[in-house]
């Protein structure tokens, strides 16, 4: 009696805070955090842009985001040039109605007539080619199958012109196989990097973003991802069996201190990390 | 003048790495026959509710493990495969002749690719120490796994040991001292790209001297899921995993996380592989 008493004091008392103070947590927006702490669509597509002209010697006009979320990238690739077009599909709609009041209608009719965001499976949808498509934040880690993700590939070629691109990021490194929490401070949240459950034997990891707030108050669990942990080499012999006739792989140069600088070159050899990420191309 | 210094040098006493055996050294620092011989027979035993017979051993080298399997069992025969004719003449003569009446026929070695080596079925066979690593590519290794099945009986299994963890995928040498020398495992290069490794074993001795790059490898360090789809692929019916239990070091405090754990010789059957440890070992059975 008197412990249940306790509990139901306890929560008469939180709720009575509640409507005193709302913590941070419960004013925040994840998707927002999420932008903020992990995408940086700016610079995505300046490199998207530079290797493309680089390999075909011409500006890539139409993109395809695939696992678009927010259509952050979209948003930013219609910005860029007055001539360049987007379409981003994602399984979630909620997600994509956020990026809509977010970026696409205060873009205005000009910009926004020039994205369009399709729900649905990035290896159902259709529309016209493209000159570069990507599947950006690791999210082609939700095929865990060699015949699953192979026909994701395939499906990203399809959907792209005869001399398209098709860039995907990937994670790698010695921490990136085990189990632990990162924390990265970003002035008015930290955001949380858990990567929960590892399993050697089949690669599988699965993961959290967590936020947590100055005031002690956390969003857990924001998002949560149950991934196979692809492999640089399993990536690129996946891309070529569906049907891309090269594979490129891109290393950031780092300065002396160790820091990105932005600048990205194609090694044969790198030495391994405790934690990396990276691009990858393959030409259609 | 010259002449006589050369002289004076080839009276100097060897050192002892330079007495010393590579073959021999490496029989006693990575190879654990008896261990193997055991863990192969309940594997059998208990996948197959027959006693295993006949073991092929493909990259055998000095075919200790093979040896070890005919002499564990008088009805047990073998066969052991290697493209390294001297390596196989070292195993003849250091491992095989001096037990000859024991071994009788029932030990073959044939020197040659393991893809393309034509022998009676076997109930086992095993790839130790990672040598199909090798193949660097997957239609090489399936090709290969392909070549295995062939070889086995309709119920046979095949045996393949893998090292991993996140210290495996890094540069680095680790030392373990034996009675009479310490072995050196060298991981000189690492390329997270494409998963190509360098290591060589080197031996060191008490008077200093070493047998620098005793054994060089050229590998792909290929992962569990990898081996366990390109297996399938290759016809096999069933993969399983069974990995060392490791307990902590008796001199170390338990609740201690940098406790160095230590193999117990005991195999588990996993079907989850939670955490990553630093280094593991594990076999691959494949149910043909």
């Amino acid at each position: 009696m008197a412990a249940a008493d306790a509990g139901t004091f306890r929560a008469r008392m939180s709720r009575a805070e509640s409507t005193l103070r709302r913590t941070m947590a419960s004013q925040a927006d994840r998707h927002a955090l999420y932008e903020q702490a992990v995408q940086d669509p700016e610079r995505d597509v300046r490199f998207f842009s530079r290797v493309y002209r680089r390999l075909r010697g011409r500006d890539a006009l139409r993109l395809r985001e695939d696992f678009c979320g927010t259509a952050a990238l979209c948003h930013a690739w219609a910005q860029s040039m007055p001539e360049r077009t987007a379409v981003g599909i994602d399984l979630c709609q909620e997600t994509m109605d956020w990026g809509t009041r977010r970026w696409i209608e205060p873009a205005g009719e000009e910009v926004a007539s020039r994205i369009a965001l399709v729900h649905g499976d990035v290896r159902e949808a259709r529309g016209p080619k493209a000159d570069l498509a990507c599947g950006l934040n690791f999210s082609y880690n939700c095929f865990k199958t060699r015949a699953e993700l192979r026909e994701y590939f395939e499906a990203a070629r399809a959907g792209l012109d005869k001399d398209g691109l098709f860039f995907i990021d990937l994670l790698g490194g010695m921490e990136s196989m085990i189990e632990g929490v990162t924390d990265n401070d970003q002035g008015d949240f930290i955001y949380r990097w858990e990567q929960a459950r590892f399993n050697a034997r089949t690669h599988e990891l699965l993961c959290y973003i967590h936020f947590v707030f100055p005031d002690g108050s956390e969003i857990r669990r924001a998002y949560t991802y149950d991934w196979r942990l692809w492999t640089a080499p399993e990536l690129r012999g996946l891309l070529l069996e569906a049907g891309f006739s090269k594979v490129h792989f891109y290393w950031e140069k780092t300065d002396r201190e160790g820091d990105g600088t932005g600048v990205f070159y194609e090694p044969s050899f790198v030495e391994n990390q405790e934690i990396w990420w990276t691009y990858m191309a393959a030409e259609a | 003048m010259r002449h006589k210094k050369k002289q004076n040098r080839m009276h100097r006493p060897k050192t002892m790495a330079q007495e010393a055996d590579r073959h021999e050294l490496y029989q006693k620092a990575v190879q654990s026959p008896d261990a193997d011989v055991e863990f192969f027979t309940e594997r059998f035993e208990q996948l197959r509710n027959r006693p295993a017979l006949r073991l092929r051993e493909d990259f055998c080298g000095t075919a200790l493990l093979a040896t070890t399997w005919v002499k564990s069992d008088p009805e047990r025969t073998a066969v052991g495969v290697d493209l390294d004719g001297a390596t196989l003449g070292w195993g003849r003569q250091r491992n095989i002749e001096p037990f000859q009446e024991e071994l009788g026929e029932r030990l073959e070695l044939i020197e040659g690719d393991v893809r393309e080596a034509d022998a009676a079925p076997a109930d086992i066979t095993c790839a130790m120490n990672f040598s199909y690593c090798v193949f660097t590519t997957r239609d090489a290794l399936r090709s290969y796994f392909e070549a295995a099945r062939r070889g086995l009986r309709s119920d046979g299994i095949f045996i393949a040991e893998l090292y991993g963890g996140t210290e495996a995928i890094d540069i680095l040498e680790e030392e373990r001292e034996l009675d009479d020398f310490t072995y050196v495992w060298d991981q000189e290069r690492y390329n997270p790209l494409d998963h190509s490794t360098t290591c060589h074993i080197h031996f060191d001795f008490d008077d200093g001297s070493r047998i620098e790059k005793a054994f060089t490898y050229e590998w792909r360090l290929w992962t569990i899921p990898e081996l366990r789809e390109l297996l399938l692929e290759a016809g096999f019916a069933d993969v399983r995993v069974f990995w060392e239990e490791v307990e902590a070091d008796e001199d170390d405090d338990e609740d201690d996380e940098d406790a160095m754990m230590s193999g117990t010789g005991e195999y588990v059957e996993v079907t989850e592989l939670d955490e990553n440890q630093e280094s593991w070992l594990v076999y691959l059975v494949a149910l043909a």
